[in-house]
């Protein structure tokens, strides 16, 4: 339908796009900030990478802001309106918990230690990889509406491979000779990192609901 | 002129109170703003009433034959009747109320078309029942039409959007086209207008409602249809539409909202949902006996004050 017509809705599809741009340079900062306390093991040394996940999670704030001014501003149906902003909400769910983590590390210190390394590396690819697959399902939403059944059962399925990765971890921990505390610690990190998988199934089927209400 | 105010304070009542019925839904979601929303039912409803305005009042004008005076009193009784029940908050169709105001004058000529009236009547009870049905035939096809376009939300959005002005803009069309008899049939059967010219001052008397006074009415109206999902109120709107259309055809100005109650309905039935309260229900039937009853009650009494002469006595 001619641009002209529907100017609004062209802005509001462009500034999405425009979200979840920052959203996947957010999660690629988070990722090289976790890869280098993985690979170097020295976790108090990336405040840079911190900051650059929060300018963008931050951004992509903005950006939201942006997007409910307009839509509210008599562009789309109401009901697509509170859709749309239902979606955003849970996404940036994601930026949040990359920013949480990171902050967990920073400010209490936590060194991963060397055994639960390749577990957890395994844990945030898998996660990594939700994501990914939760912004093509959105863009899916947005451009056609046929491909995001499929991409629903990817996503559940790998949350469910993420459940299972975490709770290894976690016994590894509790079977580990760390300091309680530090497992506790621990814990509630990998708990965090798990969470990312789980938010991006919710997101997935937000996505699949909003795109089922809209047959008859 | 001062003999047709009457009739044009109808007009305007049925422009302000109606035009929510085709537009309402659109107002209320804020998807078109009011005065694109008035703009266009105005146009609508003009060209309705002078292409297709002409049938109802033939057969209005058909129940009794009336004087020039009589036209005044059923009209202005009309008028009344609308205002009253509007006041109580009770439900008034303003076609219900012109038909009493005219029978309780025929009353006085005993001369009432009584095949005219019973078609008139039919059509009263044909119109929810018509609104239940075509909502039910409009929703299966549209559904089967929509379900296989491969369409994005934006896309889907902007067809219900781009459906819902047309919708709208046809029902505005309806609305003139069969309302405008209730407006000026009585002076054309009284032989103060003729039928382009009543067609047209009932038109524009609709106009001026809508443009003076529907804004707020479209905005509490809409909202009760804005609690449908998009789809099921461009059903509701186009049954409304196509229902009153027909009855253009058939040449009986019927009630728009009565349409839309029972296309509501339909729309309920079809999704297995309660959308219609009993007691709106009720309300319609009370509506059917009670609004031309009172209007014909208030037609007489008009018309026996006005007979009254003072005679000195001594």
């Amino acid at each position: 339908m001619p641009k002209l017509f529907f100017k609004k809705q062209h802005q509001v599809k462009a500034l999405i796009y425009e979200y979840l741009g920052y959203l996947e340079t957010s999660r690629k900062h988070f990722a090289e900030a976790i890869n280098t306390c993985l690979e170097t093991g020295v976790c108090d040394d990336f405040d840079f990478r911190i900051r650059l996940t929060h300018k963008f999670e931050s951004k992509a704030d903005d950006v939201r802001e942006k997007i409910k001014e307009l839509m509210y501003g008599k562009a789309l149906l109401p009901e697509s309106r509170g859709d749309i902003m239902g979606l955003l909400e849970a996404m940036d769910k994601v930026p949040r918990l990359f920013e949480l983590v990171l902050h967990m590390i920073k400010t209490q210190k936590l060194v991963i230690p060397n055994f639960i390394a390749p577990d957890i590396k395994e844990l945030l690819e898998v996660s990594f990889e939700n994501c990914e697959l939760m912004i093509k399902q959105v863009k899916t939403l947005f451009e056609r509406a046929k491909g995001i059944r499929f991409l629903v059962s990817t996503i559940d399925l790998n949350e469910s491979r993420c459940d299972h990765i975490e709770r290894g971890i976690i016994t590894k921990i509790f079977d580990s000779d760390l300091d309680p505390f530090q497992k506790l610690q621990l814990k509630e990190m990998v708990i965090n990192m798990g969470e990312i998988s789980d938010q991006t199934d919710r997101v997935s089927k937000r996505v699949n609901i909003i795109s089922m209400k809209r047959r008859v | 002129m001062l003999s047709l105010l009457g009739g044009i304070f109808l007009g305007w009542s049925l422009g302000a109170n109606d035009a929510s019925n085709v537009f309402g839904s659109a107002v209320a979601a804020r998807m078109v703003k009011f005065w694109t929303a008035a703009i266009l039912a105005s146009v609508f409803v003009l060209l309705g009433a002078l292409l297709e305005g002409q049938a109802g009042i033939e057969t209005l004008k058909g129940l009794t034959p009336l004087n020039p005076e009589q036209a005044v009193v059923s009209s202005v009784a009309a008028a009344v009747t609308v205002t009253i029940m509007t006041i109580f908050s009770l439900p008034v169709s303003t076609s219900q109320a012109v038909v009493g105001a005219i029978l309780g004058v025929a009353l006085l000529n005993q001369n009432i078309n009584i095949p005219g009236l019973g078609k008139v009547v039919a059509c009263w009870i044909g119109t929810p029942v018509g609104g239940i049905i075509l909502a039910i035939m409009i929703y299966r096809v549209l559904a089967f039409i929509y379900n296989r376009l491969n369409i994005n939300l934006f896309q889907a959005d902007n067809l219900l959007r781009l459906s819902l002005i047309g919708a709208g803009s046809y029902g505005a069309y309806a609305l003139g086209a069969n309302n405008v008899a209730n407006v000026t049939a009585v002076f054309v059967g009284a032989g103060e207008l003729t039928l382009f010219s009543a067609v047209l001052l009932g038109g524009l008397s609709i106009d001026i409602g809508i443009l003076t006074f529907s804004r707020r009415v479209m905005e509490t109206v809409g909202r009760r249809l804005v609690k449908l999902d998009p789809f099921s109120a461009l059903v509701v709107l186009l049954a409304e539409a196509i229902t009153v259309h027909i009855y253009t055809i058939i040449g009986v100005p019927v009630s728009t909202s009565q349409a839309v109650i029972g296309a509501v309905l339909g729309v309920g039935i079809i999704k297995g949902i309660r959308t219609v309260e009993g007691r709106t229900l009720i309300n319609i039937l009370v509506g059917w006996f009670f609004t031309p009853a009172i209007a014909a009650v208030i037609a007489l009494s008009i018309y026996f004050a006005i007979q009254l002469r003072y005679v000195p006595t001594g």
